[in-house]
């Protein structure tokens, strides 16, 4: 116990040196940039927090960033690299549009099904790269990487033929059907209720890994695979479960971004990069479920206040980018500080699981 | 031929230079066992130096040369977190990108926000004296941007380094069994060090090819996924430089196929044809690596590769007036690679110690 409140410790520690380093960065190149950096900040903080929508519009934001990060973390136990959730996330929203766009069902079932669509949508899209790399051998980055790609023609093929609008001339879906659409959380806001789906999400996802057979299984494949395999664990269909896994709830964040949102409809890349950004709350989040709530809000207040940033004191919110990825690298580098503590306490966890 | 004309070659080839240029680039990487996802970043941090550079020096050489020094810089970045501080190779290349975004972004809207869209000239073409007048590929072929040629000749001296110098034979070996590499006096770090600056360098020039030699100006995220294409193009090339050289072809063929099909109604039957040869050839060449073994003509999928070939010809002759998707063409060559990776028979060929960051002393 005394060596997991150490090294978690020192996580944290690592994290907000990590975070403060690439604000400090962040903030001079701002101001070489001729900026006023202080009003950088504040406008950042502003349109992310000063009023009701905009505290609605940075939830929101949370909920697609959430999802990823737990699908990463889920897939990541078992010590699976999927990269590929830009792909999972748009398979998912074209499954959940099409119910949106083509069926017409009474009110809750409508955004069940779009929903259930979403989740299945990512799920098997996932499942392409688990089936590869359980029947062929084929690395997961890279056939996750590949099928990113091949999702964003799909897509782009969808909203400019077969789901396209009426009208025909610009690359988006049809509408989607109010029925089939999350209601609002907060009344005259941005926020839907899928927020508290993805919140629920959180909580079954961190029971899962510590306190289920499933999630026991699960990590302990990704610990050490041929002692688990050994133990009688069947390692395969395991990994091939968190892939799959992972993809669904990417598959949610898509359905999350049609079916919620500003937006009513499907449109060319909606996934808006949600994809990696969700890995990297889930790194900053230290692969732990219930950290990635902090680190989902930071991100999502960074996305929800870079424009009033832009427009307020002209600084590009493109330097949000070069901040998270000052985060990725500065986390990423100190990682191997933590990196046999980390080894010790997976071990101990799962002899004490053992013994148990 | 159709489509299949001078112009279509030409494209080809030009779509073709900058994965080709960045995959040759990352073989050096993965052999020495680094997967480098950040290659997209480089890619683009190429782009943009060099278009910065061709403007600030007036030389566009001169901005091939930033563009090189640009994914190096990358590069260094990366060699330092993953090679030194062993840090997960993934997650560095997945930061680099989007730092890479960021930066590129942010400097060319500092630097070029208020000066409008600033285009330069580009690169002259060259022609080669006598290969240039040969009928039908004398144009396309030889009559291309210096880069081009470069190009092909990087992917020869590529070959000629990793198979037959030893600093090569060291390469190799640090990506399948470092440690040997180590017992026998080289440095591990500095080996990938080495094969990391090289990929950098090479995507930038890449990057660089993609901005100011094809077309004089740079667009934010303007490598828009060709990184991952060129990683996608190591694996299908099997990490090997005539591989490499095969699969980005391809890519570049399904390309400018696109490209050219959007102005045609339907699809020519000459497409149908080069598909069957394709097939065809793919089919053959998978037979020749087991060794022409007649065993393998009895199994169910040669028949269904004879039914592809029979119906390509067939649309051929036949020539209906379909129209597919641009957007399926597009993505033709990731399914492709796909399909190949799944098709290849027996265990992954991936450098051993690919993604494994090398520690001595270490009980793994």
């Amino acid at each position: 116990m005394q060596l997991r409140m150490k090294s978690a410790l020192m996580s944290i520690l690592v994290n907000l040196t990590a975070l403060i380093t690439a604000l400090a960065v962040s903030m001079v190149i701002i101001a070489l940039s001729g900026a006023e950096a202080l009003e950088a900040v504040r406008a950042l903080w502003d349109g992310a927090f000063a009023g009701r929508a905009q505290v609605a519009g940075t939830l929101s934001k949370m909920i697609p960033l959430l999802l990823v990060s737990l699908g990463w973390i889920v897939a990541y136990s078992a010590r699976r690299v999927s990269i590929g959730f830009e792909g999972q996330i748009l398979i998912g929203g074209a499954f959940a549009t099409w119910v949106g766009i083509t069926l017409s069902l009474p009110i809750g079932l409508h955004l069940f099904l779009a929903v259930l669509f979403g989740v299945v949508g990512g799920a098997i899209w996932a499942g392409i790269a688990a089936w590869l790399w359980a029947r062929r051998n084929v690395n997961e980055i890279i056939s996750t990487l590949l099928l990113n790609l091949i999702a964003i023609e799909v897509v782009s093929w969808l909203v400019r033929g077969p789901f396209q609008e009426a009208t025909g001339t610009f690359p988006r879906s049809m509408p989607i059907v109010d029925a089939a659409r999350w209601p609002l959380l907060v009344a005259r806001s941005a926020l839907t209720s899928d927020f508290l789906v993805a919140l629920a999400m959180v909580v079954v996802i961190g029971f899962m890994l510590r306190h289920t057979t499933f999630g026991y299984r699960l990590r302990f494949t990704g610990a050490n695979e041929r002692a688990a395999r050994h133990g009688g664990i069947k390692t395969i269909r395991v990994n091939v479960l968190a892939l799959v896994i992972s993809g669904a709830l990417a598959g949610l964040a898509g359905a999350s971004l049609i079916l919620g949102g500003e937006s009513r409809s499907m449109s060319d890349n909606f996934s808006a990069n949600y994809g990696f950004e969700g890995i990297v709350v889930a790194l900053l989040a230290r692969n732990n479920p219930y950290a990635t709530v902090p680190a989902a809000l930071l991100f999502a207040a960074l996305r929800q206040g870079r424009g009033l940033m832009e427009a307020r004191v002209g600084v590009s919110s493109s330097i949000v980018l070069i901040a998270q990825g000052l985060v990725i690298l500065l986390i990423a580098g100190a990682s191997f500080l933590l990196e046999r503590r980390q080894t010790a306490r997976v071990d101990t966890d799962a002899a004490a699981e053992e013994s148990a | 031929m159709g489509p299949f004309d001078g112009a279509w070659l030409a494209a080809t080839v030009t779509l073709a230079t900058p994965i080709l240029l960045a995959a040759t680039g990352e073989l050096f990487s993965e052999r020495a066992g680094i997967l480098n996802v950040g290659l997209e970043g480089m890619i683009l941090s190429g782009a943009f130096g060099g278009y910065w550079g061709a403007w600030w020096f007036g030389d566009i050489w001169l901005g091939v040369l930033a563009g090189i020094l640009a994914g190096v810089g990358l590069a260094a970045v990366m060699a330092v977190l993953s090679v030194q501080a062993r840090a997960d190779q993934i997650v560095v290349g997945v930061g680099l990108n989007l730092m890479a975004i960021g930066i590129t972004t942010f400097m060319f809207r500092e630097i070029f926000g208020d000066r409008g869209e600033i285009i330069l000239t580009r690169m002259d073409h060259e022609a080669i004296p006598f290969l240039s007048d040969l009928p039908g590929i004398g144009k396309p072929l030889f009559a291309q941007t210096p880069v081009v040629y470069l190009a092909v000749g990087l992917v020869v001296a590529a070959w000629v380094v990793l198979n037959k110098t030893s600093w090569g034979l060291s390469v190799r070996a640090a990506g399948e069994v470092p440690a040997a590499v180590d017992s026998a006096g080289v440095s591990v770090l500095a080996i990938r060090w080495q094969a990391l600056l090289i990929t950098g360098g090479f995507a930038g020039l890449a990057g660089a090819t993609l901005s100011i030699v094809r077309l004089g100006l740079f667009q934010e995220n303007m490598s828009a996924g060709r990184g991952f294409l060129a990683l996608a193009a190591v694996i299908f090339g099997r990490w090997k430089p005539v591989g490499i050289l095969g699969a980005c072809l391809v890519f570049a063929a399904a390309d400018s196929t696109q490209l050219r099909l959007q102005a045609e109604g339907s699809i020519p039957g000459e497409v149908w044809l080069v598909l069957a040869l394709a097939v065809a050839g793919g089919a053959l060449l998978v037979l020749a690596r087991s060794g022409w073994s007649v065993g393998l003509l009895r199994q169910p999928r040669i028949g269904l590769l004879i039914a592809a070939v029979v119906l390509g010809f067939v649309l051929y002759g036949l020539e209906p007036a379909w129209s597919f998707p641009s957007q399926l063409w597009l993505a033709l060559p990731f399914v492709v690679t796909l399909l190949a990776l799944a098709g290849a028979a027996g265990h992954t060929q991936a450098p051993a110690a690919l993604t494994i960051p090398y520690q001595r002393d270490h009980d793994v």
